[in-house]
């Protein structure tokens, strides 16, 4: 094993390292939006409204994401809506994120205490202020620590996406296998580098966990 | 709409045989890798109060790894790393024991959080009482951390049943791998696909009924002691 010979698997694996983060960041980023505002949502008075997202947060998180992916860009390509790999991946794993934070953001919201709302209007405020000033900055932190742990393991997950052919890590590490036959060699570099990835972001979540526990 | 759904009366006859051999292999995967993880956990968990530093230190390096690293890479370097070396797993063995150790490293920080979770006075004050170190794990500190420990465990199957479907990326012949199967030969993808989500709900979702059930009764006993 010279050290050369990882500098040359390492090259095309590290390309993928930057589309690992790109997915992962543009999906953390959907799911934010899906699941803050399905969230939001939520507190309205709209039974039938609940039962949609109910029924999307179910769906999403009792099913498989590999099964989501398949429909997204396997089966959507079958009914006529061809969307190419990335996107592919991104959508669903977006999807799938914005399933587990909408249940993360309403524990957050469900946590603030609703005199702190009424407070807000009683002072004058407008409910979008109230919203916007008093009960997001205070959601916030209590859902800071599970969002970074969601955010590893979506880091982790997007391993999964090879499987449509997203050019991430896995990918490359798959077609190098096919002209080095470095099997092992590679797949251990796959995994150091997810390590890489991983390692830091758990290191802030625990730091987050540590600086919430003190504020309790 | 009806078009879409006499698709599956047609084929029905011929999917479903096959279908339903996989599901079978598929809640075999779920159980295996199941069982594996839970007594890696305990290992770890025990290991990582050991007094002996050195295997202190090999299992929070495990826990670490397990956590920081997809479970598709732990599998790839099973089923194809490992070749090399000489060492040739069926593709359901490496799947249960890739998904098994992946997963241990996570149940094993919900069982030293559990056994952390019951106070140091409750031990002491059995050991007072005179009972020896294993009968106080056994009737004082094991009836109470079950309680915080059981809901984070079976949310943890829930996501083994769920992260078994990648093991067909490693051919292990279970539900995802034969849905695929089928899709390519009937140029039928949506149709497969959305039978296999349905099947992997089907199974999920009643344990995520339990689950839930299980959380609410534990608070409540929790709150009650």
């Amino acid at each position: 094993m010279g050290f050369e010979k990882i500098l040359n698997l390492g090259g095309p694996l590290l390309l993928g390292a930057v589309t690992t983060v790109e997915i992962t960041l543009v999906s953390l980023l959907l799911a934010i939006v899906i699941g803050l505002g399905l969230a939001l949502l939520k507190l309205s008075r709209f039974k039938l409204l609940h039962w949609v997202i109910d029924i999307y947060v179910e769906v999403f998180r009792g099913t498989p994401v590999l099964a989501q992916l398949f429909i997204i860009y396997f089966g959507l390509a079958y009914m006529g809506f061809k969307v190419s790999a990335f996107p592919a991946a991104i959508i669903g794993l977006g999807l799938n994120g914005g399933a587990v934070l909408t249940e993360v953001f309403r524990a957050g919201l469900g946590a603030i205490h609703h005199g702190q709302r009424e407070a807000a209007l009683a002072v004058g405020m407008t409910p979008w202020s109230s919203l916007r000033y008093i009960i997001l900055p205070q959601t916030w932190r209590i859902t800071l620590p599970p969002l970074g742990n969601y955010a590893i393991a979506l880091l982790k997950d997007t391993a999964v996406v090879s499987a449509i052919a997203a050019p991430e890590i896995m990918f490359y590490a798959r077609n190098l296998v096919t002209s080095t036959f470095e099997t092992t060699l590679i797949y251990v570099l796959a995994a150091a580098l997810y390590f890489c990835l991983s390692f830091p972001l758990a290191r802030l979540v625990e730091r987050f966990e540590k600086r919430q526990s003190a504020w309790q | 709409m009806i078009e879409f759904l006499s698709v599956y009366a047609e084929n029905w006859a011929s999917w479903w045989p096959q279908i339903a051999k996989a599901t079978g292999n598929t809640i075999l995967l779920t159980v295996f890798s199941f069982a594996l993880a839970v007594v890696i956990g305990v290992l770890l968990a025990l290991g990582k109060l050991s007094r002996i530093g050195l295997i202190r230190g090999f299992c929070t390096a495990y826990i670490e790894i397990a956590r920081g690293v997809p479970a598709l890479a732990i599998l790839f370097l099973i089923y194809f790393g490992l070749v090399p070396l000489g060492i040739v797993l069926d593709a359901f063995v490496a799947g249960f024991i890739g998904l098994g150790m992946s997963a241990g490293g996570y149940i094993a920080e919900v069982f030293r959080a559990g056994i952390q979770a019951v106070h140091k006075g409750q031990r002491e004050a059995a050991l007072a009482t005179g009972m020896t170190p294993a009968m106080s794990f056994r009737y004082i500190i094991l009836p109470q951390a079950v309680r915080i420990i059981l809901p984070p465990l079976l949310n943890m199957l829930i996501i083994l049943l769920k992260d078994t479907s990648i093991c067909s990326l490693i051919s292990t012949p279970e539900l995802m791998l034969r849905a695929k199967d089928l899709a390519m030969m009937s140029f039928l993808p949506m149709h497969l696909f959305l039978l296999a989500g349905l099947i992997y709900f089907l199974l999920a979702w009643p344990l995520s009924l339990v689950t839930r059930r299980v959380e609410a009764h534990m608070r409540r006993s929790l709150r009650g002691a």
